[in-house]
């Protein structure tokens, strides 16, 4: 008899106390409910997969993933997102996609998840997060209406950022006892000394291909120089003296580099680093998680880091990935726990360890990350000096990168002078801005 | 008397479907381009939602530097692709327009380029010329020539797709110059061969006019083809260096996705659109003239 009570006491202890937990659970009013998600076929993104199953194992929210190449990605996005009622619940998109979408009225302002007590994490520590990266691909409506200000708001959070690195063969520098570059004098001089020093090898591989890769290559140079695109009321002043500086040291490095280096694309400048035909390369982060990858690397262990070399500021890219909610998702309010938690300290920590890119400051001092990825604390530092905008996030910005980069392209490889060529896309620019009403208050 | 004699409307009714058909398959989507092309439409607006700008694009288009030169690159590559084409691929038929044992199957390993998807062609090519670990600048470099540049030079890079795509499509041209060739009346050219005429007289002066008529439609073909590639130089060169590959189909695929201008795009396959009409046309009435030509001088020789 007391046996039984004391089993029924016991039965009813443990069924409150599951009551209990249930109700603390933020994630129980979705338990079982299916997200399907957009995300590009990426390293980071491939380290987030990981990771997932994880999520659906604390929350019980599934999570089903279509995964496109990135550039594909945004094709198939436009179409959804003009769906009355579309079919990703969450999507990651391309920096440079976010005027496009916010300015289409296409994704959720995230304030009023953050305002919601039922969603919203009260320890999720949004400051730990890269300003750099947020300001560049979350807020729009600030400053230029492209950058984080007093009227800014957020529409995404970054989940898969980059930011600029330069990677340098560790064996070489040493050998000739070379310092380790840290302005642009000294990168530029670097550059050209060590194809002399090392016959056959280049100084630093760079992407140089006509169209979007010269243009991103010139413009990784032109912030940390001192020059932008357009000055504060929009006119391109991509021609003044900061900008020839930029196509000056862009031209050094292309021409001192490995053999067909005028024609490389981000994946052969990289492949010619992983080769060992280069002695530095300097673009995205995202890239280091091959280096000491044996299957493609032929320089594993000899490559060190450090912080984009600065010219008369500092300022390394930004770029990448964010997440956001599409205005036409269908189940928003799980969507958002997804996106909480996938960019909470947790499991930007857990995907790190993965081989993806941290968006967060702890993650990147974080002792077990920094003991797999011993590149990460350099990244950390370096990414205090991450631009959010070095280059405009404007809708018209996919046609004046086009022209830039033909324009930069006939200066490497057809040896146009390089103001002439600069001056033609101030000026066509222009025309474009003024097609594109950006004059209108002048 | 305007009752309508159903007899009379059996044709139209017959017909009917074939011409609904043809109307929605064929017209709504060129009218539909046709009327895209004067708005200002970007892809995340419905085509409702896009501004009316009217003759606006095509006034742009023609200012446009790029645009212009892009045209002008589309038309050297496909009148120096074509006529490449058409003399390589006409030539190698004569030579083996004759009974070579196994010609079947040296016919199928001659059309294998043209079945290779573009994609492949392009990244095969691409790896080719590549400067370094290509297989031309490293027998270049083995005979201890000077390495070219194949596609970072722009004068070289149009020459390097111009051979790619001749290495592609060749075997289009020789196989319909073959079976043209193979289907000529031989009473021709035995009175020919009986009359004494040489070999050469009897290409130029018989089997070429004889083939006219199928070489005008297979250079037509090659030619509204040579106008609208777009992988394998999109894989080969993207349109680089500068823009000195960048073909018009390449232009108006860039134009709708990077540029995010469908307008223009549209506006830019219009013109593409009525510069191949006006070819077709062109190439149509130059051999409806010849025809005709042919008969007044057999009519003439019949009366005589």
């Amino acid at each position: 008899m007391i046996n039984a009570i004391k089993i029924a006491a016991t039965s009813v202890a443990a069924l409150s106390l599951t009551a209990s937990v249930a109700l603390a659970n933020p994630y129980a009013p979705y338990k079982g409910d299916t997200l399907v998600v957009n995300f590009p076929a990426h390293p980071h993104y491939n380290a987030v997969m990981k990771v997932l199953p994880e999520f659906t194992k604390e929350t019980g929210i599934k999570v089903e993933v279509d995964q496109l190449q990135y550039l594909k990605m945004r094709e198939k996005q436009t179409l959804e997102l003009t769906k009355s009622k579309g079919d990703y619940d969450l999507l990651a998109y391309v920096v440079f996609s976010k005027a496009d979408y916010v300015y289409a009225d296409q994704l959720e302002n995230l304030a009023r998840y953050f305002m919601n007590p039922k969603l919203s994490d009260p320890s999720y520590d949004a400051s730990d997060i890269i300003d750099g990266y947020i300001g560049n691909i979350g807020v729009a409506g600030g400053e230029k209406g492209y950058l984080p200000g007093p009227t800014g708001s957020l529409y995404g959070m970054p989940f898969g950022s980059e930011t600029s690195i330069l990677g340098y063969r560790k064996d070489i520098f040493e050998k000739h006892n070379l310092k380790v570059p840290e302005n642009y004098d000294e990168l530029l001089d670097l550059a050209c000394k060590i194809p002399q020093l090392e016959p056959g090898m280049g100084g630093l591989s760079s992407r140089a291909a006509s169209g979007h890769h010269a243009s991103h290559a010139f413009l990784l140079h032109l912030a940390p120089l001192g020059g932008r695109i357009f000055d504060d009321e929009w006119n391109p002043i991509v021609n003044n003296e900061a900008g020839v500086k930029a196509a000056q040291a862009l031209k050094k490095i292309v021409d001192c580099g490995p053999e067909g280096a005028r024609t490389f694309g981000f994946a052969e400048a990289g492949a010619a680093f992983l080769q060992g035909r280069t002695a530095m390369f300097l673009d995205s982060t995202v890239f280091a998680g091959q280096v000491n990858d044996a299957s493609k690397s032929k320089v594993v262990g000899k490559v060190g880091w450090a912080a984009h070399p600065a010219g008369t500021r500092r300022g390394s890219q930004t770029g990448g990935f964010g997440i956001a909610i599409p205005k036409n998702a269908q189940n928003k309010e799980a969507a958002f726990l997804l996106l909480q938690w996938l960019t909470s300290k947790k499991a930007d920590r857990l995907i790190a360890l993965a081989g993806g890119n941290p968006s967060r400051y702890s993650t990147h001092n974080d002792a077990e990350v920094n003991e797999k990825y011993p590149h990460m604390k350099v990244f950390g530092e370096a990414l205090k000096y991450a631009d959010p905008d070095w280059r405009p996030i404007i809708p018209v910005w996919g046609k004046i990168n086009a022209d830039l980069g033909t324009a930069l392209s006939k200066v490497l490889t057809e040896d146009l002078d390089i103001k002439e060529a600069l001056d033609g896309v101030a000026e066509r620019t222009k025309k474009i801005m003024d097609q594109a009403g950006y004059n209108t208050w002048k | 008397m305007l009752r309508i004699n159903p007899n009379r409307m059996t044709p139209y009714m017959f017909l009917a479907p074939a011409a609904i058909i043809m109307a929605f398959a064929l017209l709504y989507p060129i009218g539909y381009m046709v009327y895209a092309s004067f708005l200002d439409w970007n892809p995340s607006q419905r085509i409702g939602e896009a501004d009316w700008v009217g003759l606006r694009n095509y006034a742009n288009l023609l200012q446009d530097e790029s645009f212009r030169e892009s045209f002008f690159v589309t038309i050297k590559f496909a009148f120096a692709v074509v006529t490449l084409e058409m003399i390589i691929g006409v030539g190698l038929a004569l030579l083996l327009d004759r009974n070579i044992r196994g010609m079947s199957m040296l016919r199928t390993i001659f059309i294998l380029p043209m079945m290779i998807a573009p994609i492949v062609v392009g990244l095969m090519w691409r790896y080719m010329y590549h400067p370094t670990v290509g297989i031309f600048n490293q027998t270049l470099k083995s005979w201890g020539f000077e390495p070219i540049p194949w596609l970072s030079d722009s004068n070289w890079s149009l020459i390097s797709i111009i051979i790619a795509d001749i290495w592609q499509w060749t075997p289009f041209i020789f196989i319909l110059a073959l079976a043209a060739l193979q289907s000529l009346p031989r009473s021709a050219l035995e009175a020919a061969r009986i009359d004494g005429a040489t070999g050469w007289q009897q290409i130029f002066y018989i089997k070429i006019p004889l083939m006219m008529p199928v070489l005008i439609v297979t250079a037509l073909l090659r030619l509204i083809d040579a106008f609208k590639v777009l992988e394998v130089i999109l894989v080969m060169t993207n349109g680089g260096p500068g823009l000195s590959t960048e073909i018009m189909s390449l232009r108006i695929a860039r134009t709708a996705s990077e540029f995010r201008e469908l307008g223009v795009a549209a506006a830019m396959s219009n013109l593409l659109l009525l510069l191949l009409f006006v070819l077709t046309v062109g190439m149509f009435i130059y051999n409806k003239i010849q025809e005709n030509r042919a008969a007044r001088i057999r009519k003439v020789a019949e009366e005589a």
